[in-house]
């Protein structure tokens, strides 16, 4: 399923069972077309006016060839993917992310995680994301949440 | 003529703010932020699922914790603000020395609790950390961490964010 903006939409699972999940174990991948539309909405949804995510010309000036996205919608991006895996009942605890190559319009991104920690008791998981587009990695870095524990 | 590079250990530290949000968390906000991140879980909007999972109301997606206090398109802090600008008023220092070019390396967001619906949010900055001078592919800087701390109307912390940046001068202008 595609939304208006490309942005692939898998059924929403409830929360995986907690028992069953081990190290190593990958999320399924999701995948971003990289839209001028997507980046501009991401920017003006975390307030950020920068004229390097909306005005090409500016990003130009500054040697880049085209607008790219901000940190917090490669941020907000990466919680929603997780969130999509994990179900409304798990909670974000912490979000690490490193950035590497940018996401220019006309690039996808496809985002894909696995499981590094899990602790059945106390419902913790720590997941490995990455989030790559045709330059390499544009982000990387750790999610922290709880999952429902029955 | 660039001028000379100061102490930037002096700038480590420091306790700026407090930095207020323009608007309470709310619901428009929040829908505006899901459709752009294409973000269905229904904890955000709806209020029927929200308390299923154990919330008094709707919450916001703890990913949203800066954009609540963004300056915006105004460019302004709302009133009682501090005046100052943040722990990172020190890459105008290091610019000033020949160092023009800056890029956000790392974004690290905790969220101590989620954020509600009402919800009034500020933050205090502080510069954690300045490196010594490092050479990366793109140039010759210094990578400068700000720690972010949240707070909300009660003063409870609900969260923070390090935001690393490298304050650098690029490779290309070395030989000039």
């Amino acid at each position: 399923m595609s939304s208006p903006d490309g942005i692939s939409s898998p059924e929403r699972i409830s929360s995986p069972a907690l028992s069953a999940l081990c190290v190593g174990d990958s999320v399924p991948p999701l995948t971003i077309e990289i839209t001028p539309r997507l980046i501009v909405a991401g920017a003006i949804a975390s307030r950020d006016y920068q004229d390097v995510h909306h005005d090409k010309d500016a990003a130009l000036a500054l040697g880049s060839p085209d607008i790219f996205m901000n940190i917090l919608t490669s941020n907000g991006l990466v919680g929603r993917y997780v969130t999509d895996w994990a179900g409304p009942g798990a909670r974000l605890k912490k979000v690490s992310i490193v950035l590497g190559a940018p996401n220019f319009p006309g690039d996808v991104m496809t985002l894909s995680a696995e499981v590094s920690a899990v602790d059945v008791d106390s419902g913790e998981v720590e997941l490995q994301v990455l989030g790559a587009n045709a330059l390499g990695a544009h982000v990387s870095g750790s999610v922290q949440l709880v999952l429902p524990t029955r | 003529m660039p001028a000379a590079l100061p102490d930037l250990q002096q700038y480590v530290g420091g306790d700026y703010g407090p930095f207020l949000a323009w608007d309470k968390v709310n619901a428009p906000m929040i829908r505006h932020w899901c459709e752009a991140m294409g973000d269905t879980n229904p904890i955000y909007t709806d209020i029927a699922a929200a308390r299923d999972a154990g919330f008094e109301g709707l919450v916001a997606p703890p990913t949203m914790l800066m954009a609540w206090t963004m300056p915006g398109y105004g460019a302004a802090r709302p009133p009682g603000s501090a005046a100052a600008e943040s722990a990172l008023g020190v890459l105008e220092h290091i610019e000033a020395a020949g160092y023009p070019g800056v890029v956000a390396v790392n974004c690290e967001q905790e969220y101590f609790q989620y954020l509600q619906e009402g919800d009034s949010l500020y933050y205090r900055s502080s510069c954690e950390s300045i490196s010594e001078e490092k050479t990366t592919a793109i140039g010759t800087g210094f990578f400068v961490t700000e720690l972010a701390s949240f707070y909300n109307q009660r003063d409870e912390a609900v969260g923070t964010q390090r935001f690393r940046v490298f304050k650098y001068r690029p490779r290309a202008s070395e030989s000039i």
